[in-house]
């Protein structure tokens, strides 16, 4: 629900309203157009994010009758330590997987942006991944990450490695890495298309004059690359960090939140108190906290990228 | 004269039949999937001897309490449900459920109902649920890995010291073969088969009446260290740190496992599924004796204002009669009706005998927030499970495990 409505929120500027000057038969006709996509919205954002907010001003339990508390769940999430725990451990992963993505993505696509034999089995196998769904992933990578009857652990220790088999999920940091190498595998290919475009949309010949002037590899990449990407570069930031921030299939399926809730992100807070505790009012109104922080950041980012000439 | 009588007698009874067969109802009852061993069966055979019909539908265990919510506040709810016995509280206290006290209370042979399925079932001294299905916690041990690390084979462990010595002698046989398996990360397993050596050693986890978290209990401390000892000592594989309960039976089962805590469940799916496996079942012991065991299972609720209270009833009063309760003990649930107990065992697995006395002596932890405090995999009480067995600080998360535990009691019964 609060992915739903937090990615909506991301993605849908309201535009048409700038049309309204001009009452003429052009003006209906363009409403009648874009009538399915305003009933589409309507249904299945406007009016959840509404019951949403209705909800979130409510002891709402998920059995028996429900009544209006005012704001007492806003006051209650104030101090709720554990959710604020939660946001700073999904912040730190945010920000470290965010990296990681764009480390392994923009050389991918450097890589398969020029022709060159095999691009499209390249391509094919980058992006494989992104195809497979995140709760089966997560899955098949419970299998390879399991200690006594997985991949990892006992090839490290038939291959000496290690003296005994090592508990890649026991403790925070292997655990955690463990995430973010399988979140990157399953997510750079994304990424890596995505820049890949932009990277097409750069026209050679800025390039090739470039490198007459003299200009090298890494001066063409910083001077023409980089700036000519901006917009595409701040498309694929905001998806990662709006997919990140709403992580929580991996870390609900691999870890259950351990080793000791140290992974437990903002999403699953949420899901706890709404289906574990049954607080679904408390939930609604977590969404709604979860809900403002990232517009805030999105619109921050679009901001910081946005080009220096304006829109 | 004699005619017209015979000829009214004949339309009463033309008539009766008629009004009995379309008052013939069907009910509804949902079951959660650890129940499809036995729940098909009982209601098959309720509905070919009775007249009312019980359609039933199979949910699986972690989307119960969430389907049953929505549906009900959709009006769609079932008529009747087999439901984990430690939800019946919170479920009776949210005001779902019918007071069923004085249908109950005529029963018979109410006194010897499992006295966990009935304490559960009871809020503010109304009854909202009866004993359905029973499964107690047990210790299992391999005789054939007993046997070859020169242990008497025929003999189960009666305390701690005996079943760390016996879980040395399994693990020395080397290889792949451990003296001991729990699930680790694994909250509700731990308080089925955890809890009972802290019980049999006279400590507890909870007050009787929910209200208090007493994980400070020194004799808890000690269960800890029990454990805490035999991971020390290499007895338990590195697996079981990180299993949040998918081995729960299932390392046992591979026989390569000497002792492993589990339950009445594991004899029925052993037996069946394992026949390869020659294990004993005896009782999880206190740390110098003793025993105890969790009353597990299902309590049979209704749901408030259902118009089918009289097939439910009927369907009970069957699931209560010895064909009932033998039908349900072959098919891996123990007896609920003391009364009757041995004599719907007789014919069965003679290691049954010993669940069901669990069973009878069992205790269930009784909490209108069980969810959250116990069962949760990042409450409290999951807190305590790993940190306490494998984290360093052990005496600083019980004290922070007690807090947790005691604050969201506080707020859930405050509401």
């Amino acid at each position: 629900m609060s992915s739903i409505t937090a990615k909506a929120g991301v993605v849908t500027p309201a535009a048409p309203a700038r049309r309204r000057s001009k009452i003429d038969r052009g003006h209906w006709v363009g409403l009648l157009y874009i009538a399915p996509a305003i009933v589409l919205v309507t249904v299945f954002f406007v009016i959840p994010l509404g019951m949403t907010v209705w909800m979130s001003l409510h002891n709402w339990p998920l059995m028996g009758q429900h009544r209006f508390i005012g704001l007492d769940n806003y006051i209650a999430i104030t101090k709720d330590v554990r959710f604020w725990n939660a946001l700073k451990f999904t912040l730190y992963y945010t920000v470290i997987v965010t990296i990681a993505i764009f480390a392994v993505a923009f050389p991918l696509a450097l890589f398969v942006e020029k022709p060159r034999p095999m691009t499209g089995v390249y391509r094919t196998a980058f992006f494989m991944p992104v195809v497979v769904g995140f709760a089966s992933a997560s899955l098949l990578w419970a299998w390879l990450l399991n200690v006594d009857s997985g991949l990892f652990s006992p090839a490290a220790q038939q291959l000496g490695l290690t003296e005994k088999k090592f508990n890649l999920l026991a403790t925070f940091n292997p655990a955690f890495w463990s995430i973010i190498v399988m979140v990157v595998w399953k997510v750079a290919g994304f990424t890596m298309i995505i820049l890949m475009t932009g990277l097409q949309s750069i026209p050679t010949e800025l390039q090739e004059a470039a490198k007459i002037d003299g200009a090298n590899a890494w001066q063409r990449f910083r001077q023409i690359t980089l700036p000519l990407m901006r917009r595409t570069l701040a498309l694929a930031l905001i998806l990662s960090v709006a997919g990140s921030i709403l992580a929580f299939d991996q870390f609900y399926i691999l870890l259950r939140g351990g080793p000791r809730n140290s992974t437990i992100t903002a999403v699953y807070w949420i899901f706890n108190q709404s289906f574990v505790s049954f607080k679904l009012g408390y939930g609604a109104a977590l969404s709604m906290v979860l809900l403002v922080i990232l517009v805030t950041l999105s619109l921050i980012q679009l901001r910081l990228l946005r080009n220096p000439e304006g829109t | 004269m004699k005619k017209l009588t015979s000829l009214l007698a004949a339309t009463a009874a033309l008539v009766s039949m008629t009004t009995l067969a379309s008052a013939a109802e069907t009910a509804n009852i949902w079951v959660r999937a650890d129940g499809s061993n036995f729940m098909p069966q009982i209601v098959e055979a309720f509905n070919k001897s009775h007249e009312n019909q019980i359609k039933l539908d199979i949910i699986p265990n972690a989307e119960l309490v969430q389907k049953y919510a929505t549906s009900a506040a959709g009006g769609s709810a079932p008529d009747g449900l087999s439901l984990d016995l430690i939800y019946t509280p919170a479920f009776a206290a949210a005001g779902q459920l019918e007071d069923i006290t004085d249908w109950a209370k005529s029963l018979p042979y109410f006194k010897d109902l499992s006295p966990a399925h009935v304490t559960t079932g009871t809020y503010k001294d109304r009854i909202y649920g009866l004993p359905f299905s029973a499964d107690s916690s047990v210790l299992i041990w391999n005789k054939k890995l007993f046997k070859e690390a020169g242990l008497d084979p025929e003999k189960g462990p009666t305390n701690w010291a005996e079943i760390e010595a016996a879980a040395e002698k399994v693990n020395a046989l080397g290889g792949d073969i451990r003296g001991f398996y729990f699930s680790g990360a694994c909250p509700g397993c731990n308080i089925f088969t955890f809890t009972p050596l802290v019980w049999a050693s006279g400590g507890n986890v909870l007050s009787e009446d929910g209200t208090k978290a007493t994980l400070n209990d020194p004799k808890l401390r000690e269960a800890i260290d029990f454990y805490r000892d035999m991971v020390a000592k290499g007895l338990v594989p590195e697996g079981a740190q990180t299993d949040s309960g998918a081995n729960f039976f299932a390392a046992f089962a591979g026989g390569k496992i000497g002792i492993a805590p589990s339950g009445a469940f594991a004899i029925g799916a052993l037996n069946t599924q394992y026949k390869d496996i020659d294990y004993g079942v005896t009782f999880l012991p206190g740390k110098d004796g003793g025993w105890s065991s969790f009353a597990g299972g299902d309590n049979f609720v209704v749901t408030k204002g259902t118009p089918k209270l009289a097939v439910l009833k009927e369907f009970l009063d069957f699931a209560y009669s010895l064909e009932g309760q033998t039908l349900l003990a072959s098919r891996g649930s123990l007896p609920v009706r003391g009364d009757i107990a041995k004599e719907a065992l007789k014919d069965l697995d003679p290691r049954y005998q010993i669940a069901a006395e669990a069973m009878a002596k069992g205790r269930t932890p009784y909490s209108v927030v069980f969810n959250d405090i116990i069962n949760s995999a990042n409450g409290p009480w999951a807190q305590l499970v790993s940190e306490a067995f494998y984290g360093d600080d052990v005496d600083g998360a019980i004290a922070n495990a007690q807090e947790t535990m005691q604050s969201i009691i506080d707020a859930g019964t405050g509401q």
